[in-house]
């Protein structure tokens, strides 16, 4: 039985970070840079994103299972798996398990969802990695570490990255860490952790791997090495021997060590510029390593998502907007401490907030959001079908940009949009109107008349943990065309 | 402030025997932290004590709720006390609220610039006829000696305020302020028997109106509620022709936007014409139409529940030429207040007239 990727995306948050920047200087489009997510971002808004558009790639099938491999999760007891099932709108009876702790989780989540699909216990199985990148303002390391996610749909129907071979070891030692409560990583001395963790570890686990294959690493056409930092990778492959042409491209200096995603994004890299017959060679590390191999089996997908999302960026123009933008800089504002949403709101609320549901009136057919019980068009009472606008484009009607409204980075745009649906046969449709927050665009560039999509973001942290809910963003060319 | 007001209230109506005299209060605040008590406990006035209260139409509403108990025959002299201290609360604008994470940010001055751009688009008119207003309701405050601000400024320093949310700037928007205003209504038939000029409700109407930012119908150029309430108000008072018949009005301008849609909205003059009419004058106090001529929510000060009815206080000095220096030119027996609130989803207009 094949069993493998049916298809794959990430997300690449739209906010970059340069050197220069971190420096406090200027920012310089030629120099090194990371990806950041924003304030409204967060591992969960970053799996939620990758996961859409893998989804959508497939148009949209059923999955039993979903897993989220992050070691950045908002909380030590929650689970995150199921804060994304709800915002993709997923069925209650899709299975959600989250893998945390290590940076090996993206593929030790893609081991057990092969394992569970080879079983027949499972159809399919959607495998979020995805990390918010806990670096400590002015360390070192800061440049390399990057935020992002990558989404991974497992099954045996349309397999067109076959796994071919997997091996795993563990290793207990103390190189990297956080501890409980810690909001920044920790580290040894680092020629003691590369020399004996990574750089022992990983080369041991690909030797072996390739032992018990009957392989060599020169059979694969390109080999992802997850690495913390550029020159561990550079180490790394020239220890294995790998070609220069066979070298997937880390992203250090454009996207940053993403951590459970870093090396997942190397393999949709791959997978979207390789040919049939093409293996993919994959090593990750965090605590052991897992190695994995792939083959390509039938043609790459058309779209490309790496490309477009290094592409989608905008510069982070000074240092101290970073620091907002991670509640790191003091502010007029008051901390939101305080005991937050009631949970018998979110309770009531949760299909509106995280899975945009509304309704539509199934005598008069006017959309509703949010959901009520009577029509505000026709009085009907009760006759509603619930409908789901996530998917939907939008128009934007009007807007404000309201500076007033305690935000790291005003001012707040927002708008009141309306929703546009769009059949399958290409009809158009309206849906209802929302007073919504737009992301990711200039202040200038509002319109009248433009169109959105939406986003799921994190509106603001009251009572210290994140409360989602989703933004508009301006729909690129492409989308445009497709629309 | 209540005793303030209620207290000059009384002086102004020739009541010297509040207990005896007066049947009812009626209140409006939408800030207040103990309710009504607050006021019978102010006066030390123990009569049937109403509490009402509709966002920033709260004022009016009092008055129209106190007017509906009279006309229905249950009261004969009742007390509307109007007033607000949201300095009290804590934080120093409106309250940004945060107990959901829809319909963010949920901030006065962005819900009510949604009107701005499509209104713009489709009339031509800009950020400087908004500034015009702003001019010209601080000039009206200078005059006004309850003000609270009494700064004249210059259309330049209108349109340079520091950014609240577009187009609105600083002088764009209202100064939220405490304060309170009071009224004494009576039977009509009794009025003369309190003073030789008493002024008359007219008409007093209050108009409802779905969710702007939900509502599919909406074109963003009018505030709905407006119309609503306005029609409502007239049918009663019999104007049928609000351009002629009405000689001055107070007009909510939480923002200056809100006073232009007003103008439309309220039937003065044609929809798309405020920019035309503002250049001319037409709203200052020498003009046709003279509007807030104490200043407005925007130099006079908002304390929410008060404005309605300070602008019905305003209303009847005007009437009874008792406005001093900031009289307005031209001669008037029917002026018109009017306050909306909400998202806006909320507004009472009131016509009060006097017979020479």
């Amino acid at each position: 039985m094949m069993v493998g990727v049916e298809t794959a995306a990430c997300c690449i948050p739209y906010r970059r970070l340069s050197l220069p920047v971190i420096r406090g200087g200027r920012n310089d489009a030629a120099a090194p840079e990371r990806a950041v997510a924003w304030f409204d971002e967060d591992s969960i808004t970053m799996a939620v994103e990758a996961a859409r558009q893998c989804l959508a790639y497939a148009q949209w099938p059923d999955i039993d299972g979903l897993i989220l491999a992050s070691t950045s999760s908002p909380y030590d007891e929650k689970q995150g798996a199921s804060i994304v099932a709800r915002a993709l709108n997923l069925p209650s009876h899709v299975s959600t398990m989250d893998v945390a702790q290590s940076l090996r989780a993206g593929t030790t989540a893609i081991q057990y969802a092969v394992a569970a699909v080879k079983s027949g216990e499972m159809k399919r199985v959607l495998v979020l990695a995805s990390d918010e990148r806990a670096v400590a303002p002015g360390s070192p390391g800061e440049i390399d570490l990057g935020d992002g996610a990558v989404a991974l749909l497992i099954g045996a129907d349309d397999v067109k990255l076959a796994l071919s071979g997997s091996r795993s070891t563990n290793n207990e030692m103390m190189d990297v860490w956080r501890r409980s409560g810690d909001r920044y990583l920790h580290s040894w001395e680092d020629r003691f952790i590369k020399k004996h963790g990574y750089q022992h570890v990983l080369v041991s686990a690909v030797r072996e791997f390739c032992e018990s294959y009957r392989c060599e690493v020169k059979d694969f056409s390109r080999v992802c090495l997850y690495a913390p930092d550029p020159r561990s990778h550079k180490t790394a492959v020239s220890e294995l021997n790998v070609a220069k042409e066979c070298v997937q491209d880390p992203f250090f200096g454009r996207v940053g060590n993403i951590g459970v995603g870093a090396a997942l994004l190397q393999l949709v890299a791959a997978f979207e510029s390789l040919n049939v017959g093409d293996r993919i060679l994959l090593a990750s590390y965090g605590d052991g390593a897992d190695v994995l191999a792939f083959e390509l089996v039938s043609a790459p997908p058309s779209h490309a998502t790496v490309p477009r999302a290094l592409e989608r960026r905008k510069p982070v123009l000074r240092y101290q907007d970073f620091l907002s933008a991670k509640g790191l800089q003091h502010s007029e504002y008051a901390d939101a401490d305080y005991q937050g949403i009631s949970a018998t709101v979110q309770y009531r609320n949760a299909k509106e907030n995280l899975g945009l549901v509304g309704q539509r009136c199934k005598s008069c057919d006017t959309h509703q959001f949010p959901r009520g019980r009577v029509c505000g068009q026709c009085g009907e009472k009760d006759s509603w079908e619930e409908v789901c606008y996530s998917r939907d484009f939008a128009r934007l009607l009007t807007y404000t940009k309201d500076a007033f409204f305690p935000a790291p980075e005003p001012p707040t745009l927002a708008g009141i949009v309306e929703v546009e649906r769009h059949s399958v046969d290409g009809g158009k449709s309206r849906g209802p109107r929302m007073h919504i927050q737009v992301a990711e665009c200039e202040k200038d560039a509002l319109r009248c008349g433009m169109q959105l999509k939406f986003v799921f973001r994190c509106i603001h942290r009251a009572g210290k943990r994140p409360n989602y809910f989703w933004k508009c963003v301006p729909i690129d060319e492409r989308e445009s065309q497709a629309v | 402030m209540i005793v303030d007001a209620v207290y000059e209230a009384y002086d102004d109506a020739s009541i010297n025997d509040p207990a005896g005299q007066i049947d009812a209060i009626y209140c409006g605040s939408l800030y207040s932290k103990s309710g009504p008590v607050e006021v019978s406990e102010a006066l030390k006035l123990y009569k049937p004590l109403t509490s009402v209260m509709n966002y920033c139409a709260t004022g009016t509403e009092a008055v129209r709720a106190a007017a509906m108990s009279i006309a229905a025959g249950v009261y004969e002299t009742v007390l509307v006390v109007g007033y607000d201290k949201p300095k009290d609360r804590g934080v120093s604008g409106p309250t940004v609220n945060i107990s959901d994470v829809r319909g963010l940010p949920a901030t006065p001055a962005g819900w009510f610039a949604v009107c701005a751009q499509p209104y713009f688009e489709k009339y031509g008119a800009g950020k400087e006829h908004l500034a015009k207003i702003a001019v010209k309701n601080h000039y009206n405050g200078s005059l006004a000696p309850k003000s609270f601000l009494k700064k004249r400024i210059s259309v330049e320093e209108a349109m340079n305020g520091r950014m609240i949310s577009w187009p609105f700037g600083l002088y764009d928007c209202a100064a939220q302020t405490d304060g309170c205003a009071a009224v004494i209504l009576t039977r009509a038939d009794q009025a003369r028997s309190y003073r030789d000029n008493p002024v008359y409700i007219k008409g007093i109407g209050s108009g409802c109106a779905p969710d702007p930012n939900r509502d599919p119908t909406f074109d963003f150029r009018r505030w709905k509620p407006t119309e609503n309430a306005a029609r409502e108000a007239y049918a009663m008072a019999g104007v049928s022709n609000p351009a002629k018949e009405i000689h001055l009005a107070q007009v909510h301008d939480c923002f200056t936007l809100t006073e232009l849609l007003s103008y439309e909205d309220l039937g003065f003059i044609e929809k798309g014409e405020a920019k035309n009419y503002i250049d001319d004058g037409y709203f200052e106090l020498d003009g046709g139409l003279p509007v807030n001529t104490d200043g407005g929510l925007k130099a006079f000060g908002h304390p929410t529940g008060a404005s309605g009815v300070r602008m019905m206080v305003e209303n009847v000095l005007q009437l009874q030429k008792r406005a001093g220096e900031r009289s307005i030119r031209r001669d008037a027996t029917l002026a018109l207040s009017h306050n909306i609130g909400g998202f806006p989803t909320g507004c009472a207009v009131a016509i009060l007239g006097i017979e020479r």
